[in-house]
């Protein structure tokens, strides 16, 4: 039950919210029960099996029998550290948020409690409609969260955010409903469960568009694409980011732009394989170019916000080319590039967000000679820099280098311009510091009327972690690739026959449920025959 | 002919008579006290006393495929169902009539009365497989209706709202009469189980037949507003008292499609191509039009209203698929869980519209709502849980309804009109997210209407739960649907 528990969990905690009867303390209440959770997930941490490809702590209940939609939850190696970076970013961001969000503090905390679980949801569910529910649900939280406590434009850039996700995520309702048909001729009856997916052989024929594998790979693509987001439908990223509150930009940039490339990870290459191999070069590209354009457009950006917002844009397009690498260097380093991401730009945001409380403005060209002023928040910053260019020792070059070992290994071509990508994150990253800590002492710094503080105990509390994270990952990388690598190489060995084990554990005969386990167990042990023989094939 | 009544036949229709006699009794007290008013809130118990009654009734003895009066009326689950969820609106319009200021107070056992006689009429039209009774079931819901409209303490919307309804309405039933007439002329009788076998075939080599359907079936595009018949629905559902525009756009939609849904059960469709053809593409164009038309609304009833035409657009691909499936069951039911939580969401959402009316002639538009979540974060709330729903963001009903909508449609190989479904539905967040916009994150002060609203307010609660549950557990309740049409 440990899944369910840490997927429904935010859910009470965001009742247990509600009801609370004390103002001054919702934002103790919050923080504990966010740690709560991150205890939680610590403890499926601890009896997760890192040898097993397999899905563990697995839950499987029928939910809409008439379609074979399951109540489906399962944790491997590639979501492990997603739900662990959700969790652990939860507390950061409630305590981050403790002065900047000072009205509506319940419903802040209900939204960020019910986007935690949609989170989780989208990270844990192995069916996929359930999967489809729980990744629209998250739309919903974070709407209100940039419309209610953002910026100026907030409520363009919040119907912006809401529709053009939407947009690209109702064709890939379509495509499941397919996918289920598809399903129901193979199978003889009908089942949304992501294994039974995996089982199909959609017919592909290259070359032409108008194939059912290449049009189902764009649909899901397509809802994936937009969330990452890839160029050219990033355009809704910079608007939400600048308009967001700080703990929604974090959540944004840590989280939910992962949902997108976690899809890719787990839905759109296992599924269509043959697709992905034959567009991957078109992802590629867009990949290439999004490091590239995301880099140029990040340096000429006169807001800071805005500017770790494009650089985020060129981010994750290293994780796009390092995906469709297929091969294990690009899985381990996409996989571990979400997660120094999500640290990296969310410590940044966080950052961002502490130095605006003090000023109100991000204009770059209004500071200057900060680094005299405020000696530790400096300190922290530049960490948090080096990290986001990618310097060894930080998390951010492991992601960063396996990527691009993968990407020279499958398409050098690109792999030629994406590694410019490193220089150009290095120029704006560092131009940027240079501008707003050194120099001449810039207008809002030399203010006498409003002298500048630095950080408080509070502010250290929020931004220790985050370091520590940052060196821990850079360090010692091999201890977070270790539980990821039994799962990262079943899927590049087996990327044309891809399919999930169930772990049979301890915690599965505690779910036994009559005639639901029964069920689960066949799967599982029909997986197994099935996959024998292809892998050795391969 | 045989004449003969039978016990079974009168126990059948025994929620019509029902229904009907109670309606009776709040007009009878009024002119027994010589024209005087009753109390309104005893006017309101007899109407929902009415209301139970029948609901029982209608869950008691229907629902098994009986068919009563020589075949013209049949008991199935699609009349138990839509039966069901006709009556729930009535019941609901009527607390909303109770406290919405353009209809409580005088002349309200009338009203009652009248809202009642619709329902009778709707339970009529349900159960109806004779397209003569059909007719008697269409008229007896209408000409109530346009009553109803005309006697708003609103005086000048509601009574061009009453004009146009009674007017297109009329066109519209006589463009069905005239199918009737055309289709009576081909088979020699009316009755949809009699030409029910033959259908297919006889579409095909008569053009009388064919001619006589296509009317028939345009008369109920009227009815549920489908482009280019929908330009009426706007005008009346903005002009009508709020109240009165729940109970079209829930009790009168359903019992349409379930109408609809019987005369497209002769497959008529699979016999003609080119109705198959027209009838997609005016699901589309309705989705198109409803959905565009809205985004250019000011006023929160005509939103509601464009939505709606949207929501039809929906519906038909429902139908159609109905049409088409070799059983037609899954389409069916499809068909009616969607109006399930359809209805749930339309009378939420109207209901909040009639309680922010503060004065019968009050028009409410979408930026009134700034500050409503402010001043009732709980109404706001619900509000926000029918638009979504609307909108179809899981885990509502509205998304599950769709879900098995487009389901349907895809399993019978109508992938095109699923697509063109979910597209349109990104089109409608655009404007089911302004007044959550507007309420949340605009500053204003937003006003209810300063009468008691407790009763509202209760069913909008109520209503608002049930569509997060049904969505939750919406496999069982389809199920439930789903076997009951078998």
């Amino acid at each position: 039950m440990i899944l369910s528990t840490l997927v429904f969990l935010p859910l009470l905690f965001a009742f247990i919210v509600l009801i609370w009867p004390n103002l001054k303390t919702v934002r103790h209440l919050a923080l504990g029960l966010s740690i709560a959770e991150f205890i939680v997930s610590l403890g499926m941490l601890e009896n997760f099996n890192p040898q097993s490809a397999s899905l563990q702590f697995v839950e499987k209940f029928n939910w809409i029998e008439r379609f074979g939609i399951q109540y489906f939850f399962g944790v491997d190696g590639i979501s492990l550290w997603l739900v662990l970076l959700t969790t652990f970013l939860t507390p950061v961001i409630i305590l981050a948020s403790w002065s900047s969000i000072s009205e509506k503090l319940k419903g802040f905390h209900i939204c960020l409690f019910i986007l935690q679980t949609a989170m989780l949801g989208t990270f844990l569910a192995m069916d996929a409609v359930f999967f489809y529910a729980f990744w629209e649900l998250s739309l919903v939280p974070m709407y209100f969260m940039i419309g209610i406590w953002g910026g100026a434009r907030r409520i363009y850039a919040t119907v912006k955010f809401f529709i053009f996700t939407m947009a690209g995520s109702v064709l890939m309702l379509v495509a499941i409903v397919y996918m289920m048909y598809l399903t129901q001729e193979a199978t003889g009856h009908m089942s949304a469960s992501l294994l039974e997916f995996y089982k199909l052989k959609i017919p592909f024929v290259g070359g032409t568009f108008f194939s059912v594998q290449t049009l189902l790979f764009f649909a899901f693509a397509l809802a994936f694409a937009i969330k990452v987001p890839a160029f050219p439908v990033h355009t809704w990223l910079p608007d939400a980011h600048v308009e967001a509150p700080t703990p929604g930009s974090v959540i944004l940039a840590g989280v939910m732009l992962k949902m997108g490339t976690y899809g890719f990870m787990r839905w759109v290459i296992p599924l269509f394989p043959e697709a992905s191999e034959y567009w991957a070069w078109l992802f590629m590209l867009i990949g290439t170019v999004g490091i590239i354009y995301g880099a140029l457009v990040a340096m000429v950006q006169p807001d800071v916000k805005k500017l770790v917002a494009y650089s985020s844009v060129s981010h994750m397009g290293y994780i796009l080319v390092g995906l469709f690498a297929f091969n294990a260097y690009g899985f381990s380093g996409g996989l571990f590039q979400m997660l120094s991401h999500g640290i990296s730009t969310g410590a940044l945001f966080i950052l961002i967000g502490m130095i605006y409380e003090r000023t109100h403005s991000r204009e770059i060209s209004k500071y200057g000679g900060l680094a005299g002023v405020l000696p530790i928040f400096t300190i922290f910053f530049f960490i948090i820099t080096l990290s986001s260019i990618a310097v060894p020792m930080t998390n951010g070059f492991v992601g960063e280098f396996l990527i691009l070992i993968g990407t020279f290994k499958a398409q050098p071509a690109f792999a030629y311009f994406a590694v410019s990508g490193v220089v150009l994150g290095a120029v704006y990253m560092l131009w940027m510091f240079k501008r707003v800590f050194f120099g001449a002492q810039g207008e809002l710094v030399r203010d006498e009327k409003h002298p500048l503080k630095d950080l408080n105990a509070r502010e250290i509390a929020v931004l220790v972690p985050m370091v520590a994270m940052v060196f821990i990952m850079g360090l010692a990388p091999n201890y977070f690739l270790n539980y990821s690598k039994a799962s990262i190489d079943n899927l590049v060995n087996s990327k044309n026959g891809y399919s999930l084990t169930l772990t049979e554990n301890a915690q599965s005969i505690l779910d036994f449920v009559p005639g639901n386990a029964p069920s689960g167990a066949s799967d599982g042990s029909a997986n197994v025959s099935k996959i024998t023989p292809e892998q050795g094939d391969n | 002919m045989n004449f003969s009544i039978g016990l079974r036949d009168l126990l059948l229709v025994s929620p019509m008579i029902a229904m009907f006699i109670l309606s009776l009794i709040p007009l009878t007290v009024k002119v027994l006290r010589g024209n005087q008013e009753q109390n309104s809130y005893v006017t309101l118990t007899q109407g929902l006393l009415g209301i139970v009654a029948a609901v029982v009734l209608v869950a008691v003895f229907g629902g098994a495929g009986k068919t009563a009066f020589n075949n013209s009326l049949i008991f199935d689950g699609i009349t138990q169902l839509i039966s069901i969820i006709a009556l729930v609106s009535t019941g609901v319009a009527m607390i909303m009539m109770y406290e919405n200021p353009a209809t409580t107070g005088k002349q309200f056992s009338e009203l009652i009365f009248l809202t009642m006689s619709s329902a009778v009429g709707m339970l009529i039209l349900v159960a109806a497989v004779d397209l003569l009774m059909v007719f008697i079931g269409l008229e007896m819901m209408s000409l109530a209706l346009y009553l109803m409209i005309a006697m708003s303490h609103e005086e000048k919307l509601s009574k061009e709202a009453a004009l146009k309804y009674f007017i297109l309405g009329s066109f519209a039933s006589a463009i069905f009469l005239y199918g009737v007439a055309f289709i009576f002329g081909s088979t020699g009788g009316t009755n949809i189980l009699g030409f029910m076998e033959k259908a297919p075939e006889l579409i095909q080599t008569s053009r009388i037949f064919l001619f006589g359907i296509s009317f028939v079936i345009l008369g109920f595009c009227f009815k549920v507003s489908i482009t280019p018949f929908h330009a009426w629905t706007p005008d009346v559902y903005q002009g009508a008292p709020t109240p009165h525009t729940a109970f079209m756009a829930t009790a009168v939609k359903a019992v349409s499609f379930a109408a609809f849904l019987r005369v497209i059960a002769t497959k008529s469709l699979i016999g003609s191509e080119h109705l198959f053809d027209i009838l997609q593409w005016l699901a589309v164009i309705t989705m198109i039009v409803g959905n565009t038309a809205a985004i250019l609304q000011n006023n929160l009833k005509r939103t509601i209203a464009y939505s709606s035409v949207a929501h039809s657009g929906y519906l038909l691909v429902g139908v159609i698929t109905a049409g088409i499936s070799d059983s037609g069951v899954f389409g069916a039911s499809s068909v009616i869980f969607y109006l399930i939580g359809y209805s749930l969401m339309t009378l939420g959402a109207f209901a909040i519209a009639s309680m922010l009316e503060r004065s019968e002639d009050h028009i409410v538009n979408i930026d009134d709502l700034a500050g409503l979540a402010k001043q009732r974060p709980m109404l706001a709330l619900c509000l926000t849980v029918f638009l979504l729903s609307l909108a179809g963001i899981p885990p509502t009903v509205g998304f599950f309804g769709k879900f098995y909508l487009f389901n349907a449609a895809i399993g019978e190989g109508l992938l095109w009109l699923a697509i063109w479904g979910v597209l349109n539905s990104v089109v409608a967040v655009y404007y089911y997210l302004r007044p959550i916009v507007v309420m949340y994150m605009k500053d204003g002060d937003a006003q209810i209407s300063n009468r008691s609203l407790n009763a509202t307010t209760a069913v909008v609660v109520v209503m608002a739960a049930a569509i997060i549950l049904m969505g939750v557990f919406s496999g069982p309740f389809f199920s439930i649907v789903e076997r009951s049409l078998l």
